[in-house]
Protein backbone atom coordinates (compact mmCIF):
# COMPACT_ATOMS: atom_id res chain seq x y z
CA UNK A 1 0.00 0.00 0.00
CA UNK A 2 2.36 2.65 -1.24
CA UNK A 3 1.63 6.31 -0.53
CA UNK A 4 -1.14 5.56 1.95
CA UNK A 5 -1.00 7.90 4.92
CA UNK A 6 -3.55 6.75 7.50
CA UNK A 7 -5.72 9.20 9.39
CA UNK A 8 -5.86 8.63 13.12
CA UNK A 9 -8.12 10.14 15.73
CA UNK A 10 -6.52 9.95 19.18
CA UNK A 11 -8.65 10.41 22.30
CA UNK A 12 -6.14 11.22 25.03
CA UNK A 13 -6.87 11.53 28.72
CA UNK A 14 -5.67 14.88 30.02
CA UNK A 15 -3.94 13.50 33.12
CA UNK A 16 -1.78 10.87 31.47
CA UNK A 17 -1.77 10.25 27.72
CA UNK A 18 -2.28 13.88 26.64
CA UNK A 19 0.43 14.96 29.07
CA UNK A 20 2.64 12.20 27.66
CA UNK A 21 1.97 13.50 24.15
CA UNK A 22 2.91 17.01 25.29
CA UNK A 23 6.10 15.66 26.75
CA UNK A 24 6.94 13.94 23.48
CA UNK A 25 6.57 17.35 21.86
CA UNK A 26 8.61 19.32 24.37
CA UNK A 27 11.33 16.66 24.17
CA UNK A 28 11.25 17.11 20.38
CA UNK A 29 10.78 13.42 19.80
CA UNK A 30 10.09 12.46 16.21
CA UNK A 31 6.94 10.45 15.62
CA UNK A 32 4.40 10.08 12.78
CA UNK A 33 2.15 13.15 12.49
CA UNK A 34 -0.96 11.22 11.45
CA UNK A 35 -3.10 11.72 14.54
CA UNK A 36 -5.70 14.35 15.28
CA UNK A 37 -5.50 14.48 19.07
CA UNK A 38 -8.65 15.10 21.07
CA UNK A 39 -8.07 15.72 24.74
CA UNK A 40 -10.72 14.29 27.06
CA UNK A 41 -10.87 14.51 30.83
CA UNK A 42 -10.73 10.75 31.23
CA UNK A 43 -10.43 7.81 28.85
CA UNK A 44 -13.55 6.55 30.63
CA UNK A 45 -15.45 9.41 29.02
CA UNK A 46 -14.82 8.06 25.52
CA UNK A 47 -18.09 6.69 24.20
CA UNK A 48 -17.98 3.76 21.77
CA UNK A 49 -20.20 5.96 19.58
CA UNK A 50 -17.41 8.53 19.29
CA UNK A 51 -15.00 5.87 18.13
CA UNK A 52 -17.42 4.59 15.51
CA UNK A 53 -18.26 8.15 14.49
CA UNK A 54 -14.57 8.82 13.88
CA UNK A 55 -14.28 5.69 11.72
CA UNK A 56 -17.40 6.64 9.77
CA UNK A 57 -16.20 10.20 9.31
CA UNK A 58 -12.95 9.21 7.65
CA UNK A 59 -10.48 7.92 10.24
CA UNK A 60 -8.58 4.73 9.43
CA UNK A 61 -7.89 4.06 13.08
CA UNK A 62 -8.74 5.34 16.55
CA UNK A 63 -6.30 5.46 19.43
CA UNK A 64 -7.51 5.79 23.00
CA UNK A 65 -4.82 6.76 25.45
CA UNK A 66 -5.45 6.42 29.17
CA UNK A 67 -3.59 6.10 32.46
CA UNK A 68 -1.87 2.89 33.51
CA UNK A 69 -3.99 0.57 35.69
CA UNK A 70 -4.06 1.99 39.18
CA UNK A 71 -3.21 5.53 38.02
CA UNK A 72 -6.61 6.82 36.85
CA UNK A 73 -7.30 10.29 38.20
CA UNK A 74 -10.94 9.21 38.61
CA UNK A 75 -9.86 5.84 40.06
CA UNK A 76 -11.72 3.49 37.67
CA UNK A 77 -12.27 5.36 34.37
CA UNK A 78 -9.56 3.46 32.54
CA UNK A 79 -11.04 0.12 33.67
CA UNK A 80 -14.39 1.11 32.21
CA UNK A 81 -12.84 2.11 28.91
CA UNK A 82 -10.83 -1.11 28.79
CA UNK A 83 -14.00 -3.19 29.01
CA UNK A 84 -15.77 -0.99 26.47
CA UNK A 85 -12.95 -1.22 23.97
CA UNK A 86 -12.77 -4.99 24.50
CA UNK A 87 -16.46 -5.35 23.62
CA UNK A 88 -16.39 -2.75 20.84
CA UNK A 89 -13.52 -4.54 19.13
CA UNK A 90 -15.51 -7.77 19.21
CA UNK A 91 -18.49 -6.04 17.60
CA UNK A 92 -16.30 -4.40 14.95
CA UNK A 93 -14.69 -7.74 14.15
CA UNK A 94 -18.08 -9.35 13.75
CA UNK A 95 -19.09 -6.51 11.43
CA UNK A 96 -16.03 -7.26 9.29
CA UNK A 97 -13.84 -4.33 10.36
CA UNK A 98 -10.36 -5.14 11.64
CA UNK A 99 -10.41 -4.73 15.44
CA UNK A 100 -6.78 -3.55 15.25
CA UNK A 101 -8.12 -0.23 13.99
CA UNK A 102 -9.19 0.58 17.53
CA UNK A 103 -6.30 0.58 19.95
CA UNK A 104 -6.20 1.23 23.68
CA UNK A 105 -2.85 2.13 25.20
CA UNK A 106 -1.72 3.18 28.65
CA UNK A 107 0.64 6.17 28.54
CA UNK A 108 1.66 8.05 31.67
CA UNK A 109 2.49 11.75 31.86
CA UNK A 110 6.20 10.94 32.03
CA UNK A 111 6.19 8.58 29.05
CA UNK A 112 6.79 10.89 26.11
CA UNK A 113 8.96 8.25 24.52
CA UNK A 114 6.29 5.65 24.90
CA UNK A 115 3.71 7.92 23.27
CA UNK A 116 5.99 8.39 20.27
CA UNK A 117 6.53 4.65 20.08
CA UNK A 118 2.79 3.88 20.32
CA UNK A 119 2.06 6.33 17.50
CA UNK A 120 4.78 4.83 15.33
CA UNK A 121 3.51 1.30 15.95
CA UNK A 122 -0.12 2.20 15.35
CA UNK A 123 0.56 4.09 12.12
CA UNK A 124 2.73 1.19 10.88
CA UNK A 125 -0.09 -1.23 11.72
CA UNK A 126 -2.67 0.91 9.87
CA UNK A 127 -0.38 1.16 6.86
CA UNK A 128 -0.22 -2.61 6.85
CA UNK A 129 -4.02 -2.88 7.11
CA UNK A 130 -4.61 -0.34 4.35
CA UNK A 131 -7.23 2.41 4.05
CA UNK A 132 -10.67 1.90 5.59
CA UNK A 133 -12.28 4.29 3.14
CA UNK A 134 -12.41 4.60 -0.62
CA UNK A 135 -10.11 7.16 -2.18
CA UNK A 136 -11.90 10.49 -2.00
CA UNK A 137 -14.08 9.22 0.86
CA UNK A 138 -15.10 11.24 3.92
CA UNK A 139 -12.66 13.29 5.94
CA UNK B 1 -65.91 13.58 8.09
CA UNK B 2 -64.26 10.20 8.30
CA UNK B 3 -60.50 9.78 8.33
CA UNK B 4 -59.32 8.23 5.08
CA UNK B 5 -56.88 5.53 6.15
CA UNK B 6 -54.56 3.24 4.21
CA UNK B 7 -52.54 0.41 5.76
CA UNK B 8 -49.94 -1.46 3.76
CA UNK B 9 -47.43 -4.19 4.49
CA UNK B 10 -44.08 -4.62 2.84
CA UNK B 11 -41.48 -7.11 4.15
CA UNK B 12 -43.28 -8.01 7.36
CA UNK B 13 -44.61 -10.93 9.36
CA UNK B 14 -48.19 -9.70 9.41
CA UNK B 15 -48.19 -9.12 13.14
CA UNK B 16 -48.55 -5.37 12.69
CA UNK B 17 -51.78 -5.79 10.71
CA UNK B 18 -53.17 -7.95 13.50
CA UNK B 19 -51.99 -5.59 16.24
CA UNK B 20 -54.92 -3.20 15.69
CA UNK B 21 -57.11 -5.83 17.36
CA UNK B 22 -55.18 -5.13 20.57
CA UNK B 23 -57.39 -2.07 20.94
CA UNK B 24 -60.14 -4.50 21.99
CA UNK B 25 -63.50 -2.79 22.58
CA UNK B 26 -61.74 0.51 21.83
CA UNK B 27 -61.73 -0.56 18.21
CA UNK B 28 -65.52 -0.12 18.17
CA UNK B 29 -65.06 3.60 18.86
CA UNK B 30 -62.35 3.99 16.24
CA UNK B 31 -63.76 2.00 13.32
CA UNK B 32 -66.88 4.14 12.64
CA UNK B 33 -64.63 7.17 12.27
CA UNK B 34 -62.48 5.54 9.61
CA UNK B 35 -62.88 5.15 5.89
CA UNK B 36 -60.53 2.38 4.89
CA UNK B 37 -59.46 3.22 1.36
CA UNK B 38 -56.69 0.67 1.00
CA UNK B 39 -55.68 -2.19 3.32
CA UNK B 40 -54.80 -5.40 1.47
CA UNK B 41 -54.73 -7.53 4.63
CA UNK B 42 -58.30 -6.54 5.41
CA UNK B 43 -60.22 -5.59 2.28
CA UNK B 44 -59.72 -6.53 -1.33
CA UNK B 45 -58.01 -3.79 -3.29
CA UNK B 46 -55.34 -3.94 -5.93
CA UNK B 47 -52.52 -1.67 -6.87
CA UNK B 48 -54.66 -0.36 -9.74
CA UNK B 49 -57.27 0.88 -7.27
CA UNK B 50 -54.61 2.83 -5.44
CA UNK B 51 -53.26 4.26 -8.70
CA UNK B 52 -56.72 5.61 -9.57
CA UNK B 53 -56.95 7.68 -6.37
CA UNK B 54 -56.21 11.39 -6.69
CA UNK B 55 -52.92 12.65 -5.33
CA UNK B 56 -52.92 13.35 -1.55
CA UNK B 57 -56.45 11.98 -1.20
CA UNK B 58 -55.55 9.59 1.64
CA UNK B 59 -55.41 11.37 5.01
CA UNK B 60 -53.07 8.93 6.76
CA UNK B 61 -51.16 5.93 5.42
CA UNK B 62 -49.46 3.43 7.73
CA UNK B 63 -46.72 1.22 6.34
CA UNK B 64 -45.48 -1.79 8.26
CA UNK B 65 -42.55 -3.94 7.17
CA UNK B 66 -39.07 -3.47 5.84
CA UNK B 67 -38.37 -2.39 2.25
CA UNK B 68 -37.00 -5.56 0.71
CA UNK B 69 -38.09 -5.75 -2.96
CA UNK B 70 -38.52 -3.40 -5.91
CA UNK B 71 -42.28 -3.85 -5.52
CA UNK B 72 -42.11 -2.74 -1.87
CA UNK B 73 -40.32 0.38 -2.99
CA UNK B 74 -42.77 1.19 -5.80
CA UNK B 75 -45.76 0.65 -3.53
CA UNK B 76 -44.56 2.95 -0.75
CA UNK B 77 -43.63 5.59 -3.31
CA UNK B 78 -47.16 5.34 -4.68
CA UNK B 79 -48.63 5.55 -1.17
CA UNK B 80 -46.46 8.55 -0.41
CA UNK B 81 -47.81 10.35 -3.45
CA UNK B 82 -51.44 9.53 -2.60
CA UNK B 83 -51.22 10.42 1.11
CA UNK B 84 -51.17 13.62 3.12
CA UNK B 85 -49.32 11.93 5.98
CA UNK B 86 -47.37 8.69 5.91
CA UNK B 87 -46.18 6.89 9.01
CA UNK B 88 -43.84 4.03 9.80
CA UNK B 89 -45.85 1.50 11.78
CA UNK B 90 -43.86 -1.07 13.73
CA UNK B 91 -40.16 -1.72 14.21
CA UNK B 92 -39.45 -2.96 10.65
CA UNK B 93 -40.65 0.20 8.91
CA UNK B 94 -39.15 2.32 11.70
CA UNK B 95 -35.69 0.78 12.09
CA UNK B 96 -35.44 -2.19 9.73
CA UNK B 97 -36.52 -4.66 12.39
CA UNK B 98 -35.63 -8.32 12.66
CA UNK B 99 -35.78 -9.01 8.87
CA UNK B 100 -33.07 -6.39 8.33
CA UNK B 101 -30.61 -8.49 10.34
CA UNK B 102 -30.32 -10.26 6.98
CA UNK B 103 -28.13 -7.31 5.98
CA UNK B 104 -25.56 -8.83 8.32
CA UNK B 105 -25.55 -12.06 6.30
CA UNK B 106 -25.14 -11.11 2.63
CA UNK B 107 -25.60 -14.14 0.41
CA UNK B 108 -28.08 -15.67 2.85
CA UNK B 109 -30.41 -16.65 -0.01
CA UNK B 110 -27.87 -19.28 -1.05
CA UNK B 111 -27.92 -20.67 2.48
CA UNK B 112 -31.70 -20.62 2.77
CA UNK B 113 -32.67 -21.74 -0.73
CA UNK B 114 -29.59 -23.77 -1.63
CA UNK B 115 -26.84 -23.23 -4.19
CA UNK B 116 -27.84 -21.98 -7.61
CA UNK B 117 -30.88 -20.11 -6.26
CA UNK B 118 -32.46 -17.88 -8.88
CA UNK B 119 -35.26 -15.45 -7.99
CA UNK B 120 -38.37 -15.09 -10.15
CA UNK B 121 -38.05 -12.84 -13.20
CA UNK B 122 -39.62 -9.42 -12.74
CA UNK B 123 -42.96 -8.36 -14.24
CA UNK B 124 -44.07 -8.52 -17.07
CA UNK B 125 -42.42 -11.98 -17.37
CA UNK B 126 -44.71 -14.92 -16.65
CA UNK B 127 -45.14 -15.71 -12.92
CA UNK B 128 -42.76 -18.33 -11.53
CA UNK B 129 -42.70 -20.51 -8.46
CA UNK B 130 -39.88 -18.56 -6.76
CA UNK B 131 -39.60 -15.57 -4.47
CA UNK B 132 -38.91 -12.18 -6.05
CA UNK B 133 -35.42 -10.73 -6.29
CA UNK B 134 -34.29 -8.88 -3.18
CA UNK B 135 -32.87 -5.39 -3.04
CA UNK B 136 -29.16 -5.41 -2.06
CA UNK B 137 -30.12 -4.23 1.43
CA UNK B 138 -33.25 -4.32 3.57
CA UNK B 139 -34.14 -0.69 4.28
CA UNK B 140 -36.21 1.16 6.85
CA UNK B 141 -39.06 3.17 5.33
CA UNK B 142 -37.46 6.59 5.74
CA UNK B 143 -34.54 5.54 3.52
CA UNK B 144 -37.01 5.28 0.62
CA UNK B 145 -39.66 7.96 1.17
CA UNK B 146 -40.05 10.88 3.61
CA UNK B 147 -41.81 9.67 6.76
CA UNK B 148 -44.03 12.03 8.78
CA UNK B 149 -44.41 10.07 12.01
CA UNK B 150 -43.65 6.75 13.71
CA UNK B 151 -45.81 4.32 15.66
CA UNK B 152 -43.02 2.09 17.00
CA UNK B 153 -43.00 -1.41 18.46
CA UNK B 154 -42.88 -5.06 17.49
CA UNK B 155 -45.79 -4.85 17.12
CA UNK B 156 -46.90 -1.45 18.47
CA UNK B 157 -48.51 -1.92 21.88
CA UNK B 158 -52.21 -1.11 22.34
CA UNK B 159 -51.60 2.05 24.34
CA UNK B 160 -49.50 3.60 21.59
CA UNK B 161 -51.94 2.57 18.84
CA UNK B 162 -54.70 4.26 20.83
CA UNK B 163 -52.56 7.36 21.25
CA UNK B 164 -51.95 7.44 17.50
CA UNK B 165 -55.63 7.14 16.61
CA UNK B 166 -56.54 9.82 19.12
CA UNK B 167 -54.13 12.22 17.42
CA UNK B 168 -54.99 11.14 13.86
CA UNK B 169 -58.76 11.40 14.36
CA UNK B 170 -58.41 14.94 15.67
CA UNK B 171 -55.95 15.83 12.90
CA UNK B 172 -53.16 16.51 15.37
CA UNK B 173 -50.33 14.27 14.21
CA UNK B 174 -47.18 16.40 14.36
CA UNK B 175 -44.41 16.16 11.78
CA UNK B 176 -41.67 13.94 13.16
CA UNK B 177 -43.82 12.69 16.00
CA UNK B 178 -42.89 9.35 17.55
CA UNK B 179 -45.79 7.78 19.41
CA UNK B 180 -43.76 6.65 22.44
CA UNK B 181 -41.98 8.26 25.38
CA UNK B 182 -38.71 10.16 25.04
CA UNK B 183 -37.70 8.76 28.42
CA UNK B 184 -36.16 5.32 28.82
CA UNK B 185 -38.21 2.23 29.44
CA UNK B 186 -36.57 1.83 32.89
CA UNK B 187 -38.59 4.86 34.06
CA UNK B 188 -41.80 2.86 33.80
CA UNK B 189 -40.38 -0.51 34.83
CA UNK B 190 -41.59 -1.64 38.27
CA UNK B 191 -38.48 -3.71 38.94
CA UNK B 192 -36.01 -2.34 41.48
CA UNK B 193 -32.44 -1.57 40.68
CA UNK B 194 -29.84 -2.15 43.41
CA UNK B 195 -26.58 -3.74 42.40
CA UNK B 196 -25.47 -1.50 39.53
CA UNK B 197 -22.96 -4.15 38.60
CA UNK B 198 -22.95 -7.18 36.39
CA UNK B 199 -21.11 -10.27 37.64
CA UNK B 200 -22.34 -12.50 34.82
CA UNK B 201 -24.20 -12.27 31.52
CA UNK B 202 -26.93 -14.84 30.93
CA UNK B 203 -29.55 -15.53 28.28
CA UNK B 204 -33.25 -15.68 29.19
CA UNK B 205 -33.50 -19.47 28.97
CA UNK B 206 -30.65 -19.96 31.42
CA UNK B 207 -32.31 -18.47 34.49
CA UNK B 208 -35.63 -18.07 36.24
CA UNK B 209 -35.45 -14.38 37.08
CA UNK B 210 -36.36 -12.97 40.46
CA UNK B 211 -39.71 -11.20 39.95
CA UNK B 212 -38.80 -7.98 41.74
CA UNK B 213 -35.24 -6.98 40.88
CA UNK B 214 -33.88 -5.39 37.73
CA UNK B 215 -33.14 -7.92 34.99
CA UNK B 216 -29.82 -6.24 34.21
CA UNK B 217 -28.81 -6.74 37.84
CA UNK B 218 -29.57 -10.42 37.32
CA UNK B 219 -27.26 -10.60 34.33
CA UNK B 220 -29.78 -10.38 31.52
CA UNK B 221 -29.03 -8.06 28.63
CA UNK B 222 -32.06 -5.79 29.01
CA UNK B 223 -32.09 -2.87 26.56
CA UNK B 224 -34.39 -0.83 28.80
CA UNK B 225 -31.80 1.89 29.55
CA UNK B 226 -31.46 2.84 25.87
CA UNK B 227 -35.01 2.14 24.67
CA UNK B 228 -38.04 4.42 24.61
CA UNK B 229 -40.76 3.82 27.17
CA UNK B 230 -44.39 3.52 26.13
CA UNK B 231 -45.16 -0.17 26.61
CA UNK B 232 -45.23 -0.05 30.44
CA UNK B 233 -42.16 -2.30 30.32
CA UNK B 234 -44.30 -5.19 29.10
CA UNK B 235 -41.44 -7.64 28.54
CA UNK B 236 -39.51 -7.00 31.79
CA UNK B 237 -42.81 -7.29 33.68
CA UNK B 238 -43.19 -10.75 32.17
CA UNK B 239 -39.64 -11.72 33.11
CA UNK B 240 -38.12 -11.18 29.67
CA UNK B 241 -35.44 -8.56 29.00
CA UNK B 242 -36.31 -5.63 26.74
CA UNK B 243 -34.99 -6.20 23.23
CA UNK B 244 -35.44 -2.61 22.11
CA UNK B 245 -38.46 -2.76 19.76
CA UNK B 246 -39.65 0.79 20.50
CA UNK B 247 -36.32 2.10 19.25
CA UNK B 248 -33.66 4.16 21.02
CA UNK B 249 -34.43 7.20 23.13
CA UNK B 250 -33.49 10.49 21.41
CA UNK B 251 -30.46 10.72 23.72
CA UNK B 252 -29.18 7.17 23.19
CA UNK B 253 -28.14 7.52 19.55
CA UNK B 254 -26.99 4.14 18.24
CA UNK B 255 -28.75 1.83 20.70
CA UNK B 256 -26.29 -1.02 20.32
CA UNK B 257 -23.23 1.10 21.03
CA UNK B 258 -24.99 2.89 23.88
CA UNK B 259 -25.94 -0.44 25.45
CA UNK B 260 -22.47 -1.87 24.82
CA UNK B 261 -21.09 1.08 26.74
CA UNK B 262 -23.51 0.58 29.62
CA UNK B 263 -22.93 -3.17 29.79
CA UNK B 264 -19.17 -2.87 29.75
CA UNK B 265 -19.10 -0.28 32.48
CA UNK B 266 -21.31 -2.44 34.74
CA UNK B 267 -19.25 -5.62 34.41
CA UNK B 268 -17.34 -6.56 37.57
CA UNK B 269 -15.23 -9.55 38.51
CA UNK B 270 -14.50 -8.69 42.11
CA UNK B 271 -12.26 -5.72 42.90
CA UNK B 272 -11.48 -3.68 39.77
CA UNK B 273 -7.87 -3.73 38.68
CA UNK B 274 -5.35 -5.41 36.46
CA UNK B 275 -5.77 -8.78 38.19
CA UNK B 276 -9.47 -8.81 37.33
CA UNK B 277 -8.98 -8.21 33.57
CA UNK B 278 -9.03 -11.89 32.50
CA UNK B 279 -12.18 -12.64 34.47
CA UNK B 280 -13.86 -9.45 33.24
CA UNK B 281 -13.09 -10.56 29.70
CA UNK B 282 -14.66 -13.94 30.42
CA UNK B 283 -17.88 -12.24 31.52
CA UNK B 284 -17.86 -10.02 28.43
CA UNK B 285 -17.20 -13.08 26.24
CA UNK B 286 -20.38 -14.68 27.57
CA UNK B 287 -22.42 -12.08 25.66
CA UNK B 288 -23.56 -14.42 22.89
CA UNK B 289 -24.29 -12.85 19.48
CA UNK B 290 -23.66 -9.20 20.35
CA UNK B 291 -24.92 -7.94 16.98
CA UNK B 292 -28.18 -9.89 17.07
CA UNK B 293 -28.74 -9.00 20.70
CA UNK B 294 -27.85 -5.31 20.69
CA UNK B 295 -28.99 -4.46 17.15
CA UNK B 296 -32.03 -6.75 17.12
CA UNK B 297 -34.30 -4.16 15.49
CA UNK B 298 -31.97 -1.27 14.71
CA UNK B 299 -29.34 -2.88 12.50
CA UNK B 300 -30.56 -1.39 9.21
CA UNK B 301 -30.98 2.06 10.69
CA UNK B 302 -27.68 2.36 12.57
CA UNK B 303 -25.15 -0.22 11.37
CA UNK B 304 -25.30 0.42 7.63
CA UNK B 305 -22.44 2.95 7.32
CA UNK B 306 -20.04 0.63 9.16
CA UNK B 307 -21.31 -2.34 7.26
CA UNK B 308 -20.58 -0.57 3.96
CA UNK B 309 -17.01 0.09 5.11
CA UNK B 310 -16.70 -3.56 6.06
CA UNK B 311 -17.97 -4.68 2.64
CA UNK B 312 -15.42 -2.50 0.95
CA UNK B 313 -12.66 -3.93 3.12
CA UNK B 314 -13.80 -7.40 2.16
CA UNK B 315 -13.59 -6.52 -1.55
CA UNK B 316 -10.13 -5.00 -1.10
CA UNK B 317 -8.88 -8.07 0.75
CA UNK B 318 -10.34 -10.46 -1.85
Amino acid sequence: MSGFEPRVVAFLCRWCAAAGADLAGTNRLQYPPHAIPIRVNCSGRVEPQWVVEALKAGADGVLIGGCHPGDCHYVVGNYKTRRRVYLLRKVLEEMGIEPERVRLEWVSATEGGRFAQVMAEFVAELKRLGPLHEPGGPG
Amino acid sequence: MKLKLAVYWTGSCGGCDVSFLELGPGLLDVLPQLEIVFWPALVDAKRGDLEKLPSRSIDVALVNGVIRTAENKEMVELLREKSKQLGAYGACAHLGGVPALANHAPGFTEVVFGPGFRPASPWPEAPEDAPPALLPEALPLDEVVPVDFVVPGCPPPAGLIARFFQAALSGEVQAGQVFAEDKALCEECPRTREERRLTRIVRPHEVVPDPKTCLLDQGMVCLGPVTRGGCQAACPQAGMPCTGCLGPTPKAGDPALAMLSALASLVRAGEEGEDAFPQENQILDSLVDPIGTLYKYAYAKYARPLQRLARRREEVRA
